[in-house]
């Protein structure tokens, strides 16, 4: 433990909890649809397609920062997501879409490897995309992420109706005249740009944690959509509270604190909603 | 929901107990902080009882990739003075560390601001710049300190900076400088000494980080492991490095802790050739904490095993 006065533990930790705090709760949406749809794998699929994209403008000579390896990376996800919401309809064929999600990531994750193989410190910009560098998040950063995310919230709040029938069920959502794979292309699409901004600050690993962890909590301990959301904002708060101290306090890599945490708390939700059904007992 | 609250405050309670307490130093010292342990001792060698000195990167680690961690910032937001390699060795990973410590002491321009490789002649400087020749730095080859009349460009830089910004110590410094300076006379004639029967030897090295020494040594660098600087090795380049080594008779790999040492073995069981651990920062290797001692333990290596291997 560092002796630090808390005035500079604020200076370095003030916009990673700012990051950890206002941009989940959309993630956090977005996982409750991935836990109905059951495509839990897709967020990954993309994200290692974003890093696809990013070595892709890596080999043609852009660096990381660069504005163009940003729009290459949205492009190839946005390929995914295409690919994702025409592949709803591949069970026709007895291939669950989940096959399709994982063959995806496997493939994006071997490509990485092998274009990275070709660019300079390969193996640590593997790494780094793994990681993230949740801890030199900038002001600048947080902000320009949590003016897209508002903009995205507003998409998928205004059409929620639509997006919620689909996720629960597709075939009475098509009965009732809903054009399905467009409006799968649409929700792919949004979730396409949320990762891929997401994923360029904190990496892969914490995007998963953050969709996925808060909604597979939320559903044990809550029933409505709105309830959910909020129990799921409440632990990916917590969860990244308690990263960002553990990190701070034990020196750790922030990124990583962060998803341990996230498991942590799954454990401990899953310990207490058996308690609460008398299971342990 | 309250039992997990509970639960979650209890587990943050018990955190701060289990970190290591470190005692803060005395408030009167001088914060030296370096990014990689070889310049943090050449700093302890100059500033002696009148600084405090850390590194950032540890030994074990490449020093162009070193992962952030909070302490990593706070340490640089307490820093008075910063030492860097520069020549752009740390581009990849100090920029964005320093604008999370937003400490003004240690700005570029400013006297608690020391780029090591001011002032040095350097080597490899590429005509050209292209990202496709692999991790090339457009100032030159940064890993210069392996070079004993590098070294004492920079410990002179050090001394200088350290008078600037601890004007009350200066003399100190001046007296360590002039000791350091000695010593390093007496010992670079020494290592002269001890590699000069291997004028001409050829070597294999993992990455472009001994030109320096193979310059000063007049040994010759015959192939890298890695096709470019950077880039992980290839079947096809390992081949040929195979290829060169057979032909040329070379029989010594030098490696560092960060780089791939299978890679290493595998080329040298196909060539009669010795892996030989060689790195370059402090405190990898017992009794190498000083740069005296690491470059001693470094030309024995180096020596004994070309000797072996004649």
């Amino acid at each position: 433990m560092m002796h630090v006065d808390f005035d500079v533990a604020w200076q370095v930790m003030k916009w990673p909890l700012a990051a950890c705090l206002v941009l989940p709760p959309l993630l956090v949406y977005l996982g409750l649809h991935v836990v109905k749809r059951e495509v839990i794998f897709v967020d990954l699929a993309l994200a290692q397609l974003a890093t696809l994209g990013t070595c892709v403008a890596l080999i043609l000579g852009y660096s990381f920062s660069d504005r163009i390896s940003f729009w290459i990376s949205l492009a190839v996800t946005f390929a995914g997501a295409a690919l994702f919401s025409w592949s709803r309809n591949s069970e026709r064929q007895h291939v669950p879409q989940e096959a399709i999600i994982g063959i995806t990531f496997v493939v994006a994750a071997a490509g990485v490897i092998l274009l990275l193989s070709r660019v300079a410190g390969g193996k640590e910009e593997l790494e780094h995309l793994l990681t993230g560098d949740i801890l030199n998040v900038t002001a600048r950063d947080v902000g320009q992420r949590a003016a897209i995310f508002v903009v995205l919230a507003g998409f998928f709040g205004a059409f929620h109706r639509h997006f919620a029938l689909i996720s629960e069920d597709a075939k009475a959502a098509a009965a009732t005249g809903l054009r399905v794979r467009l409006w799968d292309f649409l929700f792919y699409a949004a979730f396409a740009v949320v990762v891929v901004f997401f994923v360029r600050v904190a990496g892969v690993l914490l995007t998963f944690a953050y969709l996925i962890v808060p909604a597979v909590c939320s559903v044990m301990l809550a029933r409505t959509w709105k309830s959910r959301l909020l129990v799921g904002w409440a632990i990916a708060a917590l969860s990244s509270l308690v990263g960002l101290y553990a990190s701070f306090a034990m020196d750790f890599p922030t990124g990583a604190a962060i998803v341990c945490a996230c498991g942590l708390a799954l454990v401990l939700v899953t310990i207490g909603v058996s308690f609460r059904q008398g299971k342990l007992v | 929901m309250t039992t997990l609250t509970h639960l979650v405050l209890a587990f943050a309670a018990l955190l701060p107990t289990a970190g290591g307490v470190e005692a803060p130093p005395p408030a009167k010292l001088l914060n030296v902080v370096a990014t990689t342990p070889d310049l943090a001792a050449l700093a302890r060698a100059i500033g002696g009882a009148a600084v405090d000195v850390k590194a950032l990167a540890k030994p074990t680690e490449d020093p162009h990739f070193v992962d952030a961690k909070p302490s990593l910032v706070v340490t640089l937001n307490r820093a008075d003075m910063l030492i860097e390699g520069g020549a752009e060795l740390e581009m990849g990973w100090l920029p964005p560390l320093l604008e999370s410590a937003r400490n003004d002491r240690i700005a570029a321009g400013s006297p608690g601001r020391v780029s090591a490789s001011t002032g040095i002649r350097m080597l490899e400087v590429p005509t050209s710049f292209d990202r496709s020749k692999g991790d090339v730095h457009s100032m030159g080859n940064p890993h210069f300190l392996l070079d004993p009349v590098n070294v004492r460009l920079v410990v002179t830089q050090i001394a200088q900076h350290m008078a600037q910004v601890d004007p009350a110590s200066a003399a100190l410094f001046r007296d360590n400088l002039k000791n350091f300076l000695a010593t390093l006379e007496v010992k670079a004639a020494a290592w002269q000494k001890e590699l000069e029967p291997f004028r001409g030897a050829k070597i294999v090295t993992y990455h472009k980080d001994f030109v320096y020494l193979a310059e000063r040594y007049k040994l010759e660098v015959a192939e890298t492991l890695e096709p470019k600087p950077g880039i992980e090795p290839s079947p096809i380049h390992l081949a040929a490095v195979i290829g060169t080594m057979r032909a040329q008779k070379v029989r010594v790999i030098l490696v560092q802790p960060f780089q791939n040492r299978k890679t290493a073995e595998t080329v040298a069981r196909q060539t009669d050739a010795v892996v030989l651990d060689m790195p370059q920062q402090p405190g990898v290797k017992p009794n190498t904490a000083t740069y005296f001692d690491l470059m001693d333990s470094l030309v024995h290596t180096l020596a004994t095993a070309l000797q072996e291997k004649k």
